[in-house]
């Protein structure tokens, strides 16, 4: 049977990959600790252990609290590729709470971050832009990438990254746009995303015609649209398979022919009958986004004179359920219906 | 065990204490007790290296200078030997208390006895056994075994049926139950989050939708409202475009209209102007009036100042004449009176004197008249400006034979 003398070797570790964490309130600084140490290994376990530690948002608190972001900006600068690609990934967690946004705000970790942009490993730039994506999500974090001009930087990375990475990329330039939307404009981003249309894959043509749109509200953003013939790709959009993507394109059409070249422009390449059809289906945010591309469409004569004919397959939603998308068939008839 | 003496052979030296074979400890496995030690032996014991008296302990700096061979104060001495007797009576002390066998019974041997389950061969003599062992050539030496002590103490074994110590079905319970609940926790902990996060960003996407949707429609608005103020703008700007061309228009007529009218009668009275001031002149007419008419008057005026001249003259000469007539006449009538008064007889006389006196005075009358009748065709010679200058010369110089012959006629009269 077992001795009763206190054996002098330690107890053996279930999981050899991570550090086990100490009890209660101890268990932060411990890892703090271990996270500074010059030891690869402990560093290695530590970070591992920490980023399965920081999923619960009660141990957010006493992390932050402790300074860890700080202690992980280090860590990102790191030799060994794992401790980067674990660090990056607790900036991740740490990003989805608000209060981690707001720590990760302070301690200026964006450059950081954004310096791995460039690191060889895509596993770690994936985690990276994982991080930087979370943290645009929320309007403060997205105005501090606006101020350190990171948007510039996303862009170029977008032409050369992979397609997954490419995703996220989208992502967080789609939240920092719909802060502010002059930098991306004078870095050109219009015919980046225009190239960007012509991707094989659907995800990433969905998020750029997305990306597109919010370019578009400013009204230098539809005049270039219109200028490099985006209008075209995107008409051509509409003929494609997937819901979202279609219903992306419309959306991104629909605020580019607010302006009257748009306007023309579209009708010329024959989206009218395109948009008809996608009268028909049933997801209503399609709908929706057909019916406001018709409506800024009505507001030329040819498009008027056009549309007349289809009024009635617009009116059929004016009692819809849903209040927006009957909302929108209205000013569509009442915008069609329009006499001078 | 018996301290055999050993002297090593052909040595010079004794042992201080002898060496023997090694005694077992106290705490270890004896075979047998340990007889009484005698005081005389304590000292051959091996002693503890420690607990050595002749082992110099502590600072050896501030050292008791008395060296160990000098003479041993009595006070030591006497206390040494009292502790040394104290000891001994204390071992005494324990040795009575401690229980021997008992002394054997007569005719009873007392013999050693084993109370193994095995019996085991006892002798003093230890058994020896000589291996030896050569390791290879340039091998390693390899590291030592284990030291695991023999185990010491009474061997004692039991047996546990089952269901003595626990129910491992009913205990395991609680640990199984605590180990899947910790699992299923973090799992669902984790699904949770993933969850959250997908309802999170529905709900995003719906509110993005929603505010695209009322985006586009706010800048259609916008567009429609700034299209049609732009229409508007444009149309009233033409409509007062053409409003102020109009205005321009009959503003133009009516000052055209006004300047023809004011400037209808601005050339003739211009002409005429200047006419009245003799711009425009017809160059012999002016030449006769700047050149001509100058040189006429002149003449003129020298012929008519002559002619005043004249007159003035002939003036003073009628009047000298009629001074003298006067002068003449009085004196006439003063003779006349003379004569009358002188003699009334000469009576027929006076007629002649009165005859010649009316002659004189008709004369004078007619001179007057002649004088008069040539002013007056002076004057009307002189009136008449278009005569020609010579012919004005030839009637001045008429007026002057004229002037002349009356002056002549005065001077004769």
């Amino acid at each position: 049977m077992a001795s009763s003398t206190i054996p002098t070797h330690y107890p053996q570790l279930v999981d050899p990959t991570r550090t086990p964490l100490a009890f209660l309130n101890r268990a932060v600084p411990r890892l703090n600790r271990e996270l500074q140490s010059d030891n690869l290994l402990l560093r290695q376990r530590a970070v591992r252990s920490l980023c399965d530690y920081l999923h619960d948002p009660e141990h957010m608190l006493p992390c932050l609290n402790e300074d860890i972001p700080a202690t992980l900006l280090d860590l990102l600068k790191d030799t060994d590729q794992f401790c980067r690609l674990k660090s990056a990934e607790c900036y991740y967690v740490i990003a989805s709470h608000s209060i981690g946004r707001q720590a990760m705000l302070a301690c200026n970790v964006i450059p950081c971050l954004a310096s791995l942009f460039d690191d060889k490993e895509p596993s770690v730039r994936r985690n990276a832009h994982k991080a930087v994506s979370m943290y645009s999500e929320a309007p403060p974090g997205a105005q501090n990438l606006i101020e350190i001009h990171l948007v510039d930087t996303l862009l170029k990375k977008l032409i050369s990254e992979l397609d997954e990475i490419k995703e996220l990329i989208l992502n967080t330039i789609h939240f920092c746009l719909m802060v502010d939307v002059e930098q991306a404009l004078a870095a050109d981003a219009m015919s980046t995303l225009t190239s960007l249309l012509e991707h094989p894959s659907d995800k990433i043509k969905t998020l750029a015609a997305l990306t597109i749109f919010h370019l578009s509200v400013s009204l230098k953003g539809k005049e270039r649209a219109v200028e490099i013939g985006t209008v075209n790709e995107l008409v051509a959009l509409l003929d494609s398979n997937d819901d979202a993507l279609k219903s992306k394109s419309a959306l991104a059409l629909s605020i580019i022919c607010i302006i009257t070249p748009g306007k023309y422009c579209t009708i010329k390449a024959g989206a009218i009958p395109k948009l008809l059809a996608m009268l028909n289906k049933e997801s209503t945010e399609l709908v929706v986004n057909a019916l406001k591309v018709i409506a800024c469409i009505a507001e030329a004569p040819e498009g008027r004179k056009k549309l007349l004919e289809s009024v009635d397959q617009i009116e059929r939603y004016i009692n819809h359920r849903l209040p927006n998308l009957a909302k929108h068939a209205q000013i569509a008839a009442k915008v069609i219906k329009w006499m001078p | 065990m018996a301290a055999t003496l050993v002297k090593p052979p052909n040595s010079t030296y004794t042992f201080s204490s002898q060496p023997k074979a090694v005694q077992q400890q106290q705490g270890q496995r004896q075979k047998f007790r340990q007889p009484v030690i005698n005081q005389s032996d304590e000292n051959s014991l091996f002693g503890n290296i420690m607990y050595d008296r002749r082992v110099i302990r502590g600072n050896t700096y501030a050292l008791h200078t008395l060296p160990a061979h000098a003479q041993p104060d009595p006070i030591e001495v006497q206390r040494q030997q009292e502790a040394k007797r104290r000891a001994l009576a204390r071992r005494k002390a324990r040795e009575q208390i401690r229980t021997k066998t008992p002394d054997p019974v007569h005719n009873r041997k007392n013999i050693d006895v084993q109370t193994e389950l095995y019996l085991e061969e006892l002798s003093d003599r230890i058994e020896e056994a000589d291996v030896d062992v050569q390791t290879d050539a340039f091998l390693d030496r390899p590291p030592s075994p284990l030291f695991i002590p023999q185990s010491t103490g009474k061997d004692i074994c039991t047996q546990i049926e089952t269901g003595d110590l626990f129910d491992f079905d009913l205990e395991v319970k609680p640990i199984v139950e605590t180990l899947v609940g910790k699992t299923v926790e973090q799992a669902l902990i984790e699904v949770a989050e993933e969850e959250e996060l997908a309802k999170i960003r529905e709900q995003q996407r719906e509110y993005e939708e929603i505010r695209n949707a009322e985006l586009i429609e706010l800048q259609r608005l916008e567009e429609q409202e700034r299209r049609l103020r732009a229409e508007k703008e444009r149309r009233m700007k033409q409509a007062q475009e053409a409003l102020r061309l109009e205005q321009d228009a009959a503003q133009k007529i009516a000052a055209r209209a006004f300047a023809k009218a004011y400037l209808q009668d601005l050339v003739p009275s211009v002409f005429n102007n200047l006419r009245e001031n003799g711009y425009f002149y017809d160059p012999v007419e002016n030449e006769i009036e700047t050149s001509f008419m100058p040189w006429l008057m002149n003449k003129t005026m020298t012929h008519v100042n002559q002619l005043v001249l004249g007159r003035t003259i002939l003036d003073s000469i009628i009047r000298d004449v009629v001074n003298q007539r006067i002068d003449d006449y009085d004196k006439l009538a003063e003779a006349l009176k003379q004569t009358i008064e002188g003699g009334i007889d000469m009576g027929t006389s006076t007629g002649d004197i009165v005859h010649s006196s009316e002659q004189n005075i008709e004369n004078l009358e007619s001179n007057h008249g002649e004088l008069n009748v040539t002013m007056d065709n002076n004057t009307n010679e002189g009136g008449e400006i278009s005569n020609g200058a010579l012919l004005n010369d030839e009637t001045d110089e008429r007026e002057e034979e004229q002037t002349n012959a009356n002056e002549d006629a005065g001077g004769e009269q």
